[in-house]
């Protein structure tokens, strides 16, 4: 691991700094939508054992209006 | 000015369809895989709306996960003004939706995407754009041409 860490740092030392810098990004972007993918499937497992993850997109739509009137009348009320 | 430049707010049903992978609305999921692309606020009422549909560990996750591109993604707390909330009750929408379309008229922000098609769809001349998921996708690939 730590050998391929280091042979990775050498090829990306030895770019120029402009892309190094689209290399980083491109990176942090990947590895921020494996950490989205990770989290939709630990939401998607936890869903399913409720026996939540079939529900209809009207049904969701239906279920986020109320979540959110609940939560506005709460927050201001009168 | 491009999509990519401006602020946007991705409604509540954007990032639920879009972590739940709903077959009829994989345009979230594409949309919350670019995530990083865009500059995106989450208003209190949908940090709220948020914390009611996740798990705390899911909570957790997403946050950290939005705190690694901090100049990109922002969380704003703040409660927003009742006096803007009334200016769109009055023009006929429910609390929850003038709560939102509140924040997003005091943040300064122009676009707001959302899968809901009755959202403030009676609103003549507001101040921020309407998106549907794939209408954002498709701005933003326009964006990058």
């Amino acid at each position: 691991m730590n050998a391929k860490v280091d042979e990775l740092a050498a090829e990306i030392a030895a770019l120029d700094e402009a892309a190094q810098r689209v290399l980083l990004e491109r990176a942090a972007e990947l590895s921020f939508r494996h950490g989205l993918v990770e989290l939709s499937e630990s939401y998607r497992k936890r869903l399913a054992q409720q026996g939540e993850l079939d529900r209809t997109a009207e049904d969701i739509l239906a279920k986020l209006r109320q979540i959110r009137e609940e939560i506005a009348a709460r927050e201001y009320p009168g | 000015m491009s999509i990519l430049d401006e602020w946007v707010v991705f409604d509540t049903n954007i990032w639920i369809f879009g972590l739940r992978r709903v077959p009829d609305n994989l345009p979230c999921a594409e949309l919350l895989e670019h995530l990083a692309r865009f500059r995106v606020v989450l208003p209190r009422q949908v940090l709220q709306e948020l914390h009611a549909n996740l798990s705390e560990d899911e909570i957790r996750i997403l946050f950290r996960l939005l705190t690694r591109f901090p100049e990109r993604l922002k969380t704003d707390w703040e409660k927003t003004k009742p006096e803007i909330i009334a200016k769109y009750q009055r023009l006929g929408c429910k609390l929850g939706d003038a709560v939102v379309a509140a924040h997003l008229e005091e943040l300064d922000i122009k676009i707001l995407v959302s899968e809901n098609r009755d959202f403030l769809e009676e609103v003549r001349d507001l101040p921020f754009r309407r998106l549907s998921a794939a209408q954002a996708l498709a701005e933003l690939k326009q964006s990058e041409k």
